[in-house]
Formats: C-alpha cells, sequence, structure tokens
C-alpha cells in the first residue's frame, strides 16, 4: 500500500504530537490517581502538545505548504486552538474539580489556595502565561477590527500573533516543567524540542537574510575598467 | 513509610497546617516530609493539598471517608 504525502504527514503529526506524550505518560513513574484525574491530566498533556503543533500549522512550515494547501492548513489550526485553547484555559479549574468529589478542602477553597500563592514561581508562571493564552485568544477572535486598526494590517497583526505565542509557550513550558506531575525528562524534552523547532521556524520566516547593500555605481564601473 | 512522596508542591504550607503529627516541613518553598515515621495515615494532608500533590503508600492507605459514607 503506496501512502500518498498528505497521510503520512497526518501520521507523523499524530504520531509527535499525540502518540509521544501518550507514551511518555504511560511510561513515567507518576502516580495513578482516579480515572477522571488521569483523563484530566492526558487531556492536558494533549492540549499543551497541540498548542506547540500550532507553530507547525502556519505558514513558516514550509513543509507543510507544499502537501497541504494553506485554507487546510488555516482550518486546522483554527479547529485546535478553539479546543486546545479551551482545555488549557480551564486548566487551573480541572485541577481542583475533582475535589467536589472527595472529601477535603472544596474545590473553590483550593483554587483560591492555588492561585494566592505567589510564593511558588511555578504558580506566578503559570498565571501569567494564562492571561497571556487569554489575550492571545481574544486578540485571534477579534483579528479582523485589530488587522484594521493595525498600520502594518496583516503582517503586524501576525507579529503579535507570534510574539504572543512564542511568550506564552516559554512560560507555559518552565511553569509544566517546574510544577507538572508527568513534565519528567522524556517529556520536557519532548515539550522543549517541539517548542525550539517552533521558534526556529518562526524567526526564520520573521527574520530573513539581510539584503545585500547595493554596489555603488563607480565601484562597478572601476571594476569593469 | 505511609506518606510517600509530594510531587507539584506549590509552597502553600497548607498541609504542614493540617499535619496533626509534624510529619512535613517546609524547606526552600517546598513541604518536604521530614520525619515520616511519625505519619498517622490520617490523610489529612493530602485532602488539604490544594494541587493533590500528596501521595501516600497505597499498601498503607485506609478509605478516604466522604460524606455520602
Amino acid at each position: 500500500m503506496k501512502l500518498s504525502a498528505q497521510t503520512t504527514t497526518i501520521v507523523a503529526a499524530l504520531a509527535v504530537f499525540v502518540g509521544l506524550p501518550i507514551l511518555f505518560y504511560g511510561l513515567g513513574d507518576a502516580p495513578r490517581r482516579t480515572l477522571l484525574k488521569e483523563v484530566i491530566s492526558v487531556a492536558t498533556l494533549l492540549a499543551f502538545a497541540a498548542m506547540l503543533g500550532q507553530f507547525f500549522m502556519a505558514r513558516s512550515n514550509t513543509l507543510l505548504l507544499s502537501v497541504f494547501k494553506p485554507p487546510q492548513i488555516q482550518k486546522v489550526h483554527k479547529y485546535i486552538a478553539y479546543t486546545a485553547v479551551g482545555v488549557i484555559l480551564l486548566h487551573p479549574v480541572l485541577i481542583v474539580l475533582p475535589r467536589a468529589l472527595e472529601g477535603g478542602v472544596r474545590p473553590w477553597d483550593a483554587f483560591v489556595t492555588m492561585i494566592t500563592t505567589f510564593d511558588s514561581l511555578g504558580v506566578v508562571l503559570g498565571l501569567v502565561a494564562w492571561v497571556l493564552l487569554l489575550v492571545l485568544s481574544v486578540t485571534a477572535f477579534f483579528r479582523k477590527p485589530i488587522i484594521k486598526r493595525l498600520s502594518t494590517h496583516y503582517r503586524g497583526w501576525r507579529y503579535v500573533h507570534g510574539g504572543l505565542a512564542v511568550s506564552f509557550t516559554v512560560l507555559a513550558l518552565w511553569h509544566s516543567i517546574a510544577l507538572g506531575r508527568h513534565t519528567d525528562a522524556p517529556m520536557a524534552a519532548l515539550f522543549l524540542a517541539l517548542a525550539l523547532i517552533g521558534f526556529g521556524m518562526l524567526v526564520k520566516l520573521y527574520m530573513p537574510a539581510r539584503p545585500k547593500q547595493p554596489v555603488p555605481a563607480q565601484t562597478q564601473a572601476g571594476a569593469a575598467s | 513509610m505511609t506518606i510517600k512522596s509530594i510531587n507539584g508542591c506549590i509552597g502553600c504550607e497548607e498541609c504542614v497546617k493540617s499535619c496533626p503529627c509534624d510529619v512535613i516541613r517546609m524547606e526552600g518553598g517546598r513541604a518536604v516530609i521530614t520525619y515520616p515515621a511519625d505519619c498517622q495515615i490520617c490523610h489529612l494532608c493530602r485532602m488539604y493539598c490544594p494541587v493533590d500533590a500528596i501521595e501516600m503508600s497505597p499498601e498503607k492507605s485506609i478509605p478516604v471517608v466522604v460524606p455520602w459514607g
């Protein structure tokens, strides 16, 4: 059976952004908890991997552009944004939600304690990353009126979107490595590698090689004679 | 050993306050199991940790009392 380039790309993307996080989760030595908590953990890991995948679902990925049409990539980018961003934005609530089914601290009290513990760098990073993601998603949702107001139009908005995405990813990655239950060395290495490749592709797209200085006409004439 | 590990501590000190046997102490802004032999398996630290960071040894655990019995 001969696979098409599109099928191969989709399978490779699923293997990297779904298969590997689940594999590392399964091989990790984090203590197993109730089914609900484990489902929430896996959903959060996959959502974060999908967020990293957004760097690859963009015009910076020339390989993908040679296989899929830009509107197809845009559509997948948008669908991932609606689902993964939703899970990540709900992440602070999802941490405390299972407490409603247990004795001990109530979900609201746990939530307040969690988001007001500013002594922990991991919590502060997570809070800032959450706010950045909120700004990222709101500006993406209202991109049309924002693009109209920007003097640089669509290109300017792309800079804002890319900058916010990189800022969010750096803080969220740091937060997950500092506090994440399942972010052990292999999972951290995977997330870090995906983030660095994604950043590299953005840099390559937005910082092209500086154009060569035009050679003065006199020098050209001198060289010719 | 009864209380097994603390993974993903945010340093809120709720476990330190809830432990009746002074098993957990704060070190460098994080909760650390300092006197594990004193643990009475009351589960209060685990129940009051807002981020569910505390794990108990399963072989020594007792069923958690819930309001519906």
